[in-house]
């Protein structure tokens, strides 16, 4: 190498400016929003008198009716029993498929492949949609709720842990495999007690949104505080709506503070 | 010599430990409380067993090949509410996320005020919302759109403040030092840094807004979900199968996507 | 008959890189041999094979006459302990757990994975921790100790294990001298008081002068020296530390007129 080799300069340009996509990028979302608010026929005319009839109409709700408070207690009693139902039933399935499904723990690629995709098949699945299918087969109740509960965030549940267990660190698994553990030790040795605090978070955060769906599953029959909100809102009975409304924010908002204070101690 | 002195827990006394045990047995007694309540019967569980494999197979069925362009222009229009919900929620999130982090807010009044805001918003499902502006603004894509925006707002307002509450100070500081405003600040110096995060956030958000979309045309609020009960209800099965997988289909295609571009994101962006 | 037999042994991994180049050793029952070499020499990956963590491209190693494969990795892991550079501990176990992983080949899975361990096994385990001098630490958090005290967990693990081979790799590697001093001397006295072979990867000639009965020297895949301490003289050390197509390496002679 020889200095002199650097020497022509003057047939050295800067290299062109690499062109700024941004506008470009701005443009093109802002065309294909149009085209879907054209397609999707919303007219800002009624969006416009929507607003303005909005305020007449969120104060129908101003009073809450709360004549049969200890009944709407008791609906979301249900829900929260659902939700904790789906809860626990996801774990199950979540602690058994998730090793199985982590890269690092499998023991053989295709025992990989069959639990990713029995994961994804269950993630795939709205709940609602598992939940029709299980009124259909159980008939009304909750039970076929929890289950479609458990379903769904069992695939949310197993792809997280699988997830945690594959960050889990090499050595540590190498450590307790050199020892000559099989894979249900190694699980339960090097997996778990790793991410352990990962997991219980995974695990409150499903609760939480659990019990937001819980509410809903009602809509579809499966038990629970939704069919009844769905009734008053059907009959205009916005006093009985309201409370109803409110109870629900009420609770959710409770567990939401003691799964965040949960959590808070668990870090 | 009995099982309880040979075998023993790797703790001092022998015994698991007592937040443990005390958990498990909560957890126990919990769901032994509420197993009337949710009616868990595991003999009726086993006997719907069979009941169930009948209803599956009942769903192979030939598919109704004739409502294929309606099944098609109904998950289109589930997938434009989607796109169009989450983009109106990307835009009001950003003021949002703004005065809901510790660090950007105006007033500690406000901050507190926001993040109460944003909580309310995300309390409710989107299908509790879908119903209440069902019977503000009339059946629709509308309410369903808005019932979307109005939720993720709660969830991205809250995922934006907290992304700006932990960017680096100094680059903050550095901004400030060469005679930024306050709205300057905030533009220039918190957002790029928080955006990172905020790509991977949309993307869960995608995810979940369809899923949901799926299901608001329950309430009458547009997508394919009206299809879905209506089939249900009059048992055309050979139409629920194609909307099963149509919904399987999309959400799952979304999936790899989502976790290509996170992982893209997260390891580097290769040219 | 050898502890271990290592027959024509190549590994070359999935990138290409050509970690063994043909290796060939007999490690007598009860020695103490130390595996010397530059970083990249294929020391690490010749122990990893021993313990089935890796498996030869061609060759074959054999433990105590067994061969070891993938099917029988479970009884051969059984009798070969793995001590390793950073330890490798699981963080959020206690001590005496960790130590405890030791006997998880011993037994089946059914009660184990409750954490469930018999009496026998509290007792190995006691008496594992007692010979590394740290009964005291047992019911810690493996990731509140020192360096030190985690490698000698590690080999209390080992210990735990009651193997008839035990494979450091690169044991003192992240440790101060003082306690590189303590873990080589625990792995002597184990070695010397139990019978158990005792193969070790070290970076310090030092070291391996003074605690090794054998020494065995690797340069780019290959063993280029094998001997007892006293035949490893300075001109050997040249062979073994000598860097590809360097022929006059000033920093090398440096580096060993220190050793």
């Amino acid at each position: 190498m020889n200095i002199h080799d650097l020497k022509p300069a003057r047939s050295q340009t800067l290299p062109p400016k690499p062109r700024n996509p941004i506008p470009v990028w701005v443009t093109a979302t802002l065309a294909v929003l149009w085209l879907i608010v054209w397609d999707l026929e919303i007219s800002f005319e009624t969006l416009a008198y929507g607003v303005e009839d909005m305020g007449e109409y969120f104060s129908r709700y101003r009073q809450p009716d709360f004549s049969n408070l200890s009944r709407y207690l008791e609906l979301m009693g249900i829900t929260l029993a659902t939700a904790l139902w789906g809860t626990v039933f996801a774990l199950l399935v979540a602690f058994f498929l998730a090793p199985l499904a982590a890269r690092n723990f499998a023991p053989s690629p295709l025992a990989y492949r069959i639990a990713r995709e029995m994961l994804n098949f269950m993630r795939a699945m709205p709940d609602l949609l598992l939940a029709l299918i299980f009124v259909a087969a159980l008939g009304l109740g909750p039970l076929p709720g929890a289950l479609a509960l458990g379903v769904h965030t069992a695939g949310f549940l197993g792809k997280f842990f699988a997830e945690s267990l594959e960050r889990v660190d090499k050595g540590v698994c190498e450590g307790v495999a050199s020892t000559g553990a099989n894979f249900p030790q190694m699980v339960m040795y090097a997996g778990w007690p790793s991410i352990l605090r990962e997991a219980m978070g995974y695990v409150l955060y499903i609760l939480d949104r659990n019990v937001r769906m819980a509410s809903v599953l009602g809509l579809v029959g499966a038990g629970g505080i939704g069919l009844a909100l769905h009734d008053t809102l059907r009959l205009f009975d916005y006093g009985q709506s309201a409370a109803l409304i409110l109870v629900i924010l009420a609770t959710i908002l409770i567990i939401d503070y003691a799964s965040a204070w949960l959590r808070g101690r668990l870090g | 010599m009995t099982t309880v002195s040979t075998w023993r827990w790797p703790t001092p006394s022998g015994w698991p430990p007592l937040p443990l045990v005390g958990g498990v047995l909560a957890l126990l007694c919990a769901l032994w409380l509420t197993a009337p309540i949710v009616e868990v019967d595991f003999v009726r569980l086993i006997g719907s067993l069979g009941k169930m494999v009948g209803f599956t197979g009942q769903m192979f069925v030939t598919p109704d090949w004739n409502y294929v362009p309606q099944l098609l222009a109904k998950m289109l229009e589930t997938i434009e509410m989607t796109i169009l919900g989450t983009a109106i929620a990307i835009v009001l999130s950003l003021p949002m996320g703004i005065l809901a982090a510790r660090n950007a807010t105006p007033h500690i009044a406000v901050y507190r005020l926001t993040r109460d805001v944003l909580s309310l918003m995300r309390a409710l499902p989107e299908l509790v919302w879908a119903l209440v502006f069902v019977s503000a603004v009339g059946l629709g894509p509308l309410p369903g759109v808005m019932a979307l925006a109005f939720v993720t707002v709660g969830f991205m307002g809250k995922f934006f403040a907290e992304a700006i509450e932990v960017v680096d100070r100094k680059a903050v500081e550095g901004v400030r030092a060469h005679g930024a405003g306050w709205l300057q600040v905030r533009l220039f110096a918190m957002l790029p840094q928080a955006l990172p995060d905020f790509v991977g956030t949309v993307m869960y958000i995608l995810d979940h807004n369809l899923r949901a979309a799926a299901i608001l045309g329950l309430v009458g609020a547009g997508g394919i979900g009206y299809d879905l009960v209506m089939s249900m209800r009059l048992f055309q099965y050979d139409r629920l199968l194609l909307i099963a997988l149509a919904i399987y289909l999309v959400v799952t295609l979304l999936d790899r996507a989502s976790d290509r571009l996170r992982s893209r994101i997260i390891h580097g962006k290769q040219a | 008959m050898s502890a271990i037999s290592i027959q024509s042994v190549t590994k070359r991994f999935p990138n290409g890189f050509e970690a063994l180049k043909g290796i060939d050793a007999e490690i007598k029952s009860g020695s103490f041999t130390v595996v010397l070499g530059p970083s990249g020499a294929g020391k690490s990956t010749l122990l990893r094979l021993m313990n089935g963590l890796e498996t030869p491209t061609s060759g074959e190693v054999r433990i105590g006459g067994e061969s070891v494969d993938a099917h029988k990795l479970r009884h051969i892991r059984s009798k070969v302990a793995m001590v390793f550079q950073q330890f490798n501990l699981v963080d959020r176990l206690s001590v005496v757990t960790n130590v405890l992983t030791g006997r998880l080949a011993h037994r089946s899975w059914v009660g184990s994975v409750f954490y469930l361990f018999r009496k026998e096994d509290m007792e190995i385990a006691q008496e594992a921790l007692a010979r590394v001098a740290l009964t005291d630490k047992a019911w810690n958090r493996a990731d509140k100790l020192s360096g030190g005290q985690q490698q000698r967990v590690g080999i209390a693990r080992a210990l735990a294990q009651q193997p008839k081979v035990i494979l450091a790799d690169e044991p003192v590697a992240s440790l101060d001298p003082v306690s590189s001093e303590e873990i080589m001397a625990l792995l002597r006295e184990i070695c010397d008081r139990d019978g158990i072979t005792v193969v070790v990867n070290l970076h310090q000639v030092e070291l391996a002068r003074r605690f090794a009965d054998r020494i065995i020297g690797m340069n780019s895949g290959k063993i280029v020296f094998d001997g007892n301490p006293e035949q490893m003289t300075q001109s050997v050390l040249r062979t073994i530390y000598q860097r590809e197509g360097i022929e006059d390496d000033n920093s090398l002679d440096m580096a060993l007129a220190y050793a």
